[in-house]
């Protein structure tokens, strides 16, 4: 969907009238990418945190820690894969879904 | 439909690089200027001599000014002199509900041997640059948040071009000049690859320095009072209310020299709770320039009896890794040597930005094509943040020389200073034609940088001849800097101004070599 790349000044054709579809796909993935993405490298960090069966100062500070680098990845992802209702999918999903369980669990006891 | 995964990954480095590129620019070259921010700052108090003194003698004098100023204070915070800092800095923190005393600023520098007030001329030295590397200049938190986005694009970007390289060893060893958009991207690969371990440590770890605030959802799945966690990350004591019993404070010269044995390293902190209550502590912390890890250990005592009371530090591999990237960022455990091996790697960062971004528009140039809308804006942002960045730093730096030394609001102005002369060559280069405007951006930055020494040499009695006969270290090199750089630019003023000719007559007949994509 995005192999147009490398032909920046669009000639004013008929191609035009398809632009609009490409923005907002693009504008959700982005959107996914940068809020989704966060959202769910920072439950799956949590979750991580929360469950991991070691000390609560090392649980939470290696999560800390690498969810960055989750974030990164997922972020990556989302503008690797083609179909933009996987992207959406399957990060909103990771998002609602472990912040359910999260809410679910409460804080570690 | 499948992309391959080299292709997707260019496509999202182009435009992770372009959308953050000029903010990353301003970035690594702040953050680069502040790997000097202790020196920035003195060179920038010229009349500010203090003599070195003791640790202990430091502490005691600081502590006597505090008791005249302050003794019904909440907390205090003392930050001793080191080798790069000849000043005693302290923030006296009031009791909330305290009538405001008018005329005490909340940070306050000491001369150690006496313990008075240092009377140097107003400025914000290299605190400018270092705020700015992070904070971009904009109200909390929006700066911060902006900069960690910029650093996770600028993460993202890293990821992504290592996809895409296909021979990451040989770009160690190209590099071919005067050959338009080969050239940049050569010069790009060559900056990024030989120092990728460098770029992505220094992203990560800057992170990593405000993790708390960019992600502490770790923290609230795991602690019903987060303070708590801060307390065992951040080394503080355990707090103590206080009683209401006056008690004087204990000496503190033993307490430093007790505290120096151990935690085997000298005492750089000094943090005292509710001075002269029954209640007061008094911790001391290991300086930030004896260990890589940045959140060294520290030692509390009971302020009313000098009883030793904890040592902080759990042993935690997680903190200690947090506390070691932290320190790796911001290279206060790195002697000279290293520090300027740091400030050159910095420097690579800014060439790895800048010549992305002036990448971006070679590729999509085309002789004899009039440039279109999206071209010339990346072109125009391109010259006012390359340009007008360095212009507008040199500026700060030359009004700390020209604005009279005891005029109020000095340090403010000298602030202005900076964004104006940057905001000014943002515009006046659009009424130019861009590689005029480049080349003159360039000789400007040269003239602005070389007027620096000059304006040292006639306002302070410590001027390039001066301090290179006597000795002066940090002045003669400082000046010697802004020389080097002035040279810099003039070189790249006189490029610009050359390289036309030639590259013209050798793109027009091999115009399908310029549309080679970029990384096939």
């Amino acid at each position: 969907m995005f192999m147009e790349r490398g032909h920046p000044a669009p000639s004013p054709s008929p191609a035009r009238r398809h632009v609009r579809p490409i923005v907002w796909a693009m504008a959700a993935r982005s959107v996914t990418a940068l809020v989704g993405g966060y959202a769910a490298a920072a439950v799956l960090a949590t979750l991580a945190a929360r469950l991991l069966p070691v000390d609560r100062v090392e649980a939470t500070g290696w999560a800390m820690i690498l969810s960055f680098l989750t974030y990164a990845a997922i972020g990556l992802w989302c503008f690797h894969e083609p179909r933009l209702a996987r992207v959406a999918g399957f990060v909103w999903g990771v998002a609602l879904l472990g912040g359910a369980a999260l809410w679910w669990l409460g804080v570690r006891p | 439909m499948s992309v391959s995964l080299r292709q997707s990954m260019a496509w999202i480095h182009g435009w992770l690089g372009l959308l953050a590129g000029w903010l990353l620019f301003a970035m690594f070259l702040t953050g680069t200027a502040s790997y000097f921010r202790p020196e920035i700052t003195r060179w920038m108090q010229p009349e500010s001599r203090v003599p070195a003194v003791s640790t202990e003698r430091a502490a005691a004098t600081a502590i006597a000014y505090l008791q005249r100023t302050g003794a019904d204070d909440l907390q205090w915070y003392v930050f001793l002199p080191d080798a790069r800092r000849p000043t005693t800095e302290i923030f006296p923190v009031p009791k909330p509900d305290a009538a405001k005393t008018a005329s005490r600023p909340d940070e306050i520098e000491l001369d150690p041997a006496t313990g008075r007030p240092v009377t140097a001329r107003e400025t914000r030295g290299g605190e400018q640059f270092y705020r700015f590397h992070f904070q971009l200049q904009l109200p909390h938190p929006w700066g911060r948040w902006l900069a960690g986005l910029c650093a996770m694009f600028m993460l993202g970007t890293i990821l992504s071009g290592v996809i895409t390289h296909k021979r990451i060893f040989a770009d160690f060893f190209t590099l071919r000049w005067n050959k338009g958009q080969r050239s940049w991207l050569d010069a790009h690969n060559v900056s990024a690859v030989l120092a990728l371990p460098y770029h992505a440590m220094i992203t990560y770890t800057g992170l990593i320095t405000l993790v708390t605030m960019y992600m502490p959802w770790p923290i609230l799945a795991n602690y019903k009072q987060p303070a708590e966690f801060a307390q065992i990350a951040f080394s503080q004591p355990a707090d103590r209310a206080a009683t209401g019993k006056r008690v004087g404070l204990t000496p503190i010269a033993p307490l430093i020299a007790d505290a120096g044995h151990r935690l085997g390293a000298p005492v750089s902190r000094i943090i005292v709770h509710h001075p002269n209550d029954q209640a007061a502590t008094i911790t001391l912390a290991q300086g930030t320039g004896t260990t890589i890890n940045a959140r060294g250990p520290s030692v509390t005592y009971d302020g009313a009896t000098g009883r030793w009371l904890e040592q902080s530090g759990t042993g935690s591999t997680a903190l200690a890794t947090a506390g070691v990237m932290l320190g790796l960022h911001l290279a206060q455990y790195a002697g000279p040597a290293l520090r300027w091996a740091y400030f050159a790697m910095g420097l690579t960062g800014v060439a790895m930005v800048g010549t992305g971004l002036l990448l971006w528009t070679a590729k999509r140039r085309r002789p004899g094509a009039a440039p279109f809308f999206g071209l010339r804006l990346v072109e125009r942002l391109n010259i006012a943040v390359i340009v007008g960045l360095p212009i507008g730093m040199a500026s700060y730096l030359l009004a700390n020389r020209l604005i009279p030394a005891m005029q109020p609001g000095r340090a403010d102005a000298e602030v202005a200073t900076m964004f104006w002369a940057w905001g000014l060559v943002a515009l006046v280069q659009l009424v130019r034609p861009a590689r005029r405007a480049w080349r003159e951006g360039f000789a400007l930055a040269a003239l602005v940088f070389t007027a620096i020494p000059l304006a040292d040499a006639l306002t302070t009695t410590r001027g390039l001849p001066g301090s290179l006969l006597g000795g002066d270290t940090l002045f003669a090199a400082f000046d010697l800097a802004m020389l080097a750089i002035a040279a810099l630019f003039a070189f790249a003023a006189w490029r610009t101004g050359r390289v036309p000719a030639p590259r013209r007559r050798r793109a027009a007949p091999s115009a399908p070599s310029l549309s080679e994509t970029l990384h096939a």
